[in-house]
């Protein structure tokens, strides 16, 4: 209303877009592998995050823990529950229609937002920790941002290291171009479809940690975390690893620049309608149907 | 054959009961459906305490009309579709004697439509949406104070203060909407000019870009329409980005225990709206909250007092009236003036309240000071709110 946008104005929300799109790049990484690899779209991905974001809870209040020191044991402990999940219930539809995927990873969402409210009840929880900002040529740069920014970065970078130059990364790449070929080259792909959920758990789970320190904490939180994740690698192109990490910055500076120059309100609205463009001009996304 | 025994057992039935005084009656049996498990898990579960309490206390007073009282509740799970079902089940096979409301707007909205079909009375004490109320229901009374008040104590101390501009920030959803269109109504009435207004959408939690335009508007009060998440959000990062405006006030949430534990000193100087607090020198209130404490092994919340009252002001309507029939206790409803723990109740003829008075508080030294209105708060507002930079 009548506020007139200068440079410094938008060079703020440019720096605010850019640490919340390290978060959305991370997490959507795990969302898009799961696509990739299994073709299952798992909506009980930002349940996981919201399971990995108590796990950092619980080990900062009651074992006295640095919450940035909780994010690797929030990470192993949800690419146990992953893997875990894997095992048990997604394997069954992994070769089935996408429709009983989705209903089955819905179901799961569902059944862990309950679980979370029984066991850790509705209440809201938060971990503070650090507040303020960094002040830089007059930009504040906020000190939880920037931390979870710095994790985020170092997490996905170790996992493009590990996709990229391990033996598992180029199985979970073959599983994901052919899953015949690959297991005719010898790929274990039951193991390497339990890895690989696991995997994506954990970077929820890394989501959800970071997160902790940031927002409030509660069973609910995870809904609107799959939604982005779901917009971030449309956006990026569904199964192509880098698109996530385009996707990702993309919607934070987008949400972020749309909102200075109109509303809070309408970002979410620009958000998606950068969306359908996308997938007018590129159906497969920004960077889809490229090789990884 | 099988029609025998029933036959004989209504005829038993009938004939006590003409022999029996009416004091031998069964309990009246009160119907609510509460949300005890999900969303809305722990504030129906206060609601519900308070209509715990309230059965409690009548029935040691000799219950009413002279019956002991009964809760029939059941869990609508926070979903008012499901409370729907459940209201239609309590009237029309539970068959209770009355009705209470359920927690919350949404569910009340929806329930509602159930009870005015069956032309029952619902006294609801958590329903503090305005068009509730406003939309030729007959059988509905409100006891909590509306959205549009929240804010009111916040914008009139800045006008007896000298403030000029106000910025007016608030959720998108309908409670918020309604706080934040009270407070540009009132500023605008008290001759403020509101420079700065945005809605967010439900779940945001990143107000870079907002506050950067609200710090260039440079209010001299901030209203927020918040809940818990996003008022949290927003002050850490008005910190991060600097924002000062000398009065910042936000409505749900900032007066949950879990708002200072989460923010900790950087909550000092908010202030917040709360319908209750057990300091207020209403009748019995203090008594109350002790005796609350140690039924339950916890402290009260507004929602827990609100029930209590509201289950007052339906025994005491019905005790005028003499009788359960809806039309009588509707009647005495609309008459009635009543100052229970809670606070006043009073309705206008469309059962809207318009005695309950909403308190301001401020967060000074980990405690909640009540500071506004001054007739009821003892506490003073440190003024103005210091800069972020110098505290």
């Amino acid at each position: 209303m009548n506020v007139v946008v200068t440079p410094a104005m938008l060079g703020q929300v440019i720096v605010s877009g850019i640490l919340a799109g390290s978060l959305y790049a991370m997490v959507a990484l795990g969302l898009g592998l799961i696509f990739g690899v299994m073709r299952v779209i798992n909506i009980a991905h930002g349940p996981l995050l919201m399971l990995g974001a108590y796990t950092t809870y619980f080990l900062t209040t009651r074992a006295g823990l640095n919450p940035f020191l909780t994010v690797p044991i929030a990470m192993a402990a949800l690419f146990v529950v992953g893997l875990l999940l894997q095992r048990t219930l997604v394997f069954r539809v992994v070769d089935a229609p996408e429709l009983s995927s989705l209903l089955l990873t819905f179901g799961i969402s569902i059944a862990l937002v309950n679980l979370a409210q029984l066991a850790f009840t509705s209440d809201l929880r938060a971990v503070e920790y650090i507040t303020g900002a960094w002040v830089v040529g007059g930009l504040a740069f906020s000190r939880p941002r920037v931390i979870a920014f710095a994790f985020a970065a170092a997490v996905t970078a170790l996992s493009f290291v590990l996709l990229k130059r391990t033996r598992l990364g180029k199985a979970i790449r073959a599983t994901s171009q052919s899953r015949e070929v690959a297991m005719v080259c010898g790929v274990d792909v039951a193991r390497i479809h339990m890895l690989t959920f696991g995997f994506a758990s954990a970077l929820a789970a890394a989501g959800g940690a970071l997160l902790a320190v940031i927002v409030a904490i509660q069973p609910e939180m995870g809904g609107v975390w799959t939604f982005k994740s779901f917009l971030v690698i449309v956006l990026g192109g569904a199964g192509n690893y880098p698109g996530a990490l385009v996707g990702g910055l993309l919607l934070g500076l987008v949400e972020q620049v749309a909102s200075l120059f109109l509303t809070t309100q309408l970002s979410e609205v620009v958000a998606y309608v950068l969306l359908v463009l996308v997938l007018l001009v590129r159906p497969s996304g920004l960077l889809g149907g490229r090789q990884t | 054959m099988t029609k025998a025994p029933a036959a004989l057992a209504v005829a038993l039935v009938l004939a006590v009961g003409s022999v029996v005084p009416a004091t031998a009656q069964g309990p009246i049996r009160i119907g609510a459906s509460l949300s005890l498990t999900g969303t809305y898990a722990k504030l129906g579960k206060n609601q519900h305490e308070g209509y715990q309490l309230c059965e409690k206390d009548l029935n040691a007073k000799g219950g009413l009309l002279g019956r002991k009282i009964q809760f029939v509740v059941y869990d609508d799970q926070s979903m008012p579709a499901t409370a729907v079902r459940l209201y239609e089940k309590l009237i029309t096979e539970d068959k209770v004697d009355a009705i209470m409301g359920p927690y919350s707007s949404p569910v009340t909205e929806a329930a509602v439509n159930v009870t005015e079909k069956y032309k029952k009375v619902m006294v609801a004490p958590l329903a503090a949406t305005t068009s509730i109320f406003k939309k030729g229901r007959k059988y509905i009374f409100m006891v909590i104070s509306p959205a549009e008040v929240y804010l009111e104590g916040l914008i009139d101390m800045a006008a007896k203060r000298g403030l000029k501009t106000v910025a007016v920030v608030n959720e998108d959803t309908l409670f918020s909407k309604a706080a934040a269109a009270g407070a540009v109504e009132l500023a605008k009435k008290k001759g403020m000019q509101v420079v700065f207004q945005e809605a967010y959408p439900k779940g945001n939690t990143d107000f870079s870009a907002l506050l950067t335009k609200l710090k260039a508007a440079n209010a001299d009060v901030l209203a927020a329409a918040t809940y818990f998440d996003d008022a949290v959000a927003l002050t850490r990062q008005m910190k991060e980005l600097n924002v000062n405006p000398k009065m910042y006030g936000v409505t749900v949430g900032g007066d949950l225990p879990e708002f200072y534990d989460t923010l900790k000193q950087n909550a000092e100087y908010i202030y917040g709206a709360t319908q209750w607090e057990h300091t207020l020198p209403y009748p019995g209130n203090q008594e109350w909250f002790d005796t609350y404490k140690k039924e339950f092994g916890h402290e009260p919340s507004y929602h827990s007092a609100a029930g209590y009252a509201g289950c007052l002001i339906y025994a005491e309507a019905a005790k005028r009236a003499n009788g359960l029939d809806a039309d009588r206790v509707r009647e005495q409803l609309l008459k009635l003036e009543m100052r229970t723990i809670f606070g006043d109740y009073k309705v206008d003829a469309d059962g809207f309240q318009v005695a309950h008075k909403m308190i301001t508080f401020q967060w000074q030294k980990e405690k909640k000071a009540t500071v506004w209105p001054e007739d009821l708060t003892q506490g003073k507002p440190q003024f103005p709110t210091p800069p972020w930079t110098s505290r």
